[in-house]
């Protein structure tokens, strides 16, 4: 293809990409973003925060192709990146891939029903202490649990009767919660597999919205209180009694929430983040430059580089060092 | 090795140049009067030359002197500026401890403004609920309520039981009575009956 088809073929792209996922690599220093035309791009975030930061330090360090489809869900382990994308589980080493290696460890496939759909990874999550990966499968509704040892499927929890969007760990317990397109929030025991309890969200009046509809788009808890948004209002719940406390206050539909000191942050279809404290007041709301939040990162990993980052329809990751305002925006091309 | 020297030298009048003006010139001049004092014969104008270059010497010595306390001074500022330095290092590092101290204590205050935030998100959850103590009373009074209506229909039932058994005796002693005035009745007729056929007998 000539360049100048190909300029034009990249700028074009950019101008649809949406990155999907977000992971911040072990040591801290490394920031992994997947987008929807299966690239994954590294970004060295110490080089990005130092005080000698040029333009170049804000693209990646390294970019490549990981899957055909789009990389839907990133997660860390101590010492690798594991990526999701259409029916398929890969993992990455994160040492080589700094060094600009860009194979792969291994890759797996969830069994799965039937060989006509394939159905894409919506969300991983992580429980370090058992080893164990718990990935949401949308397309046929089922949460499968990995065993990251033996790379065997272990559970495959049954009940979602939709799509399941995302899922939240629940550590003490040794749950997980899965959220979906049917509306309902689902308790799962990770030892035995079992369904433990079911919340319809969208049954509850205080926060039901169904002019948007009752699917479920992001979650997360806190062992004690869950937080969980998409159609209906984005509510805070009190988990052992069930019930809704506090609706947060009237935005759009929310697509990544997250829970950080005292508050709440909050991303969505607007161009903004949400600082909301959890006895329901909005304490801030900081402009961004996606059109829609689709992911939420904080670095936690290393004090240095401690930023959040936000993602969603554009090409352009903003960083914020303070989380009161922008400070920069690392772009993927 | 001249040259160099030279160089140096020329190097050092240019610095010194700042008030080079005034002083070399007047060394310059001091020099040159002296050489013309030493070659001059008359005595007053000798003399007159004479005043000229003490005075002109004082006023080198004079602005030499200057020089010198100028110099003292400046080390003395210098000295004064290395104190103030690290006075301000010290109160940097100080003020640094100081942020991280304040970084932590921000940590744990919102460690608590979030529980207590939770704290208040339950609340007010339970406030929805009424009152346990009132609950409880209610149920007390109730339950009270509930005895006494019972005992009532107790007392109200023995009484019936007892009613009943009293007319049922009522009635069985009226029964038997009436049974006993029948048998009596019959009793009578068949007297008079068997007393009737006995006289017919009789007669015949």
């Amino acid at each position: 293809m000539a360049p100048a088809e190909q300029a034009v073929r990249r700028s074009l792209e950019l101008l649809h990409m949406s990155v999907f996922s977000q992971s911040v690599s072990p040591c801290g220093r490394y920031l992994a973003a997947g987008n929807n035309y299966g690239e994954i791009a590294i970004f060295s975030l110490s080089a990005a925060l130092s005080s000698e930061a040029k333009e170049e330090s804000k693209k990646p360090v390294v970019s490549f192709t990981a899957h055909d489809g789009p990389v839907y869900a990133l997660v860390s382990t101590d010492r690798q990146l594991l990526s999701a994308s259409d029916g398929e589980i890969k993992a990455w080493n994160w040492a080589e891939i700094v060094k600009k290696g860009c194979k792969e460890a291994w890759s797996r496939r969830p069994p799965l029903r039937s060989s006509l759909e394939v159905p894409e990874i919506n969300s991983l999550q992580l429980n370090t202490k058992v080893g164990q990966l718990a990935g949401a499968a949308g397309g046929d509704c089922a949460v499968r649990v990995m065993d990251l040892e033996s790379g065997a499927f272990t559970h495959e929890l049954r009940g979602h009767r939709d799509y399941v969007h995302c899922l939240a760990l629940r550590d003490q317990l040794h749950q997980c919660l899965s959220g979906g397109e049917d509306g309902t929030v689902r308790l799962w025991d990770l030892r035995t597999g079992a369904q433990v309890q079911v919340i319809e969200v969208h049954k509850y009046e205080e926060c039901s919205r169904p002019q948007n509809g009752k699917w479920i788009r992001c979650l997360a808890t806190d062992s004690d209180w869950m937080v969980c948004g998409g159609g209906p209002a984005l509510t805070l719940w009190h988990l052992r009694s069930v019930t809704p406390h506090h609706r947060l206050p009237r935005c759009r539909p929310q697509q990544h929430v997250l829970f950080y000191q005292d508050l709440l942050l909050a991303g969505g279809q607007g161009p903004a983040v949400h600082h909301l404290q959890l006895s329901g007041e909005v304490k801030a709301r900081i402009p961004c430059t996606p059109r829609a939040v689709l992911s939420l990162c904080l670095n936690e990993r290393s004090p240095e580089h401690k930023v959040l980052t936000a993602a969603g329809s554009s090409p352009k990751i903003d960083v914020f060092t303070n989380l009161g305002y922008r400070a920069f925006s690392l772009a993927f091309a | 090795m001249g040259a160099v020297t030279d160089d140096e030298v020329i190097r050092k009048r240019l610095l010194i140049d700042g008030d080079g003006a005034g002083d070399d010139r007047r060394i310059n001049l001091l020099v040159k009067s002296f050489i013309k004092w030493c070659n001059s014969g008359s005595q007053e104008e000798g003399y007159s030359q004479y005043q000229r270059m003490l005075s002109t010497l004082s006023q080198c010595e004079f602005s030499m002197g200057k020089t010198l306390l100028v110099y003292d001074m400046n080390l003395r500022e210098m000295e004064n500026y290395e104190k103030i330095y690290k006075d301000i290092e010290n109160s940097i590092a100080a003020a640094h401890e100081k942020i991280s101290e304040c970084k932590k204590q921000i940590l744990q205050a919102k460690r608590i403004r979030k529980n207590r935030q939770e704290y208040d998100a339950l609340a007010k959850v339970i406030q929805h609920h009424p009152d346990r103590h009132e609950t409880l009373k209610q149920l007390e009074a109730l339950g009270k309520e509930l005895q006494h209506l019972s005992h009532i229909k107790e007392n109200v039932e023995d009484k019936l039981e007892l009613r009943r058994k009293q007319f049922h005796v009522l009635l069985s002693t009226i029964h038997e009575l009436q049974q006993t005035l029948e048998n009596d009745e019959k009793l009578s007729e068949a007297e008079e009956s068997q007393e009737t056929q006995m006289e017919t007998e009789a007669k015949q």
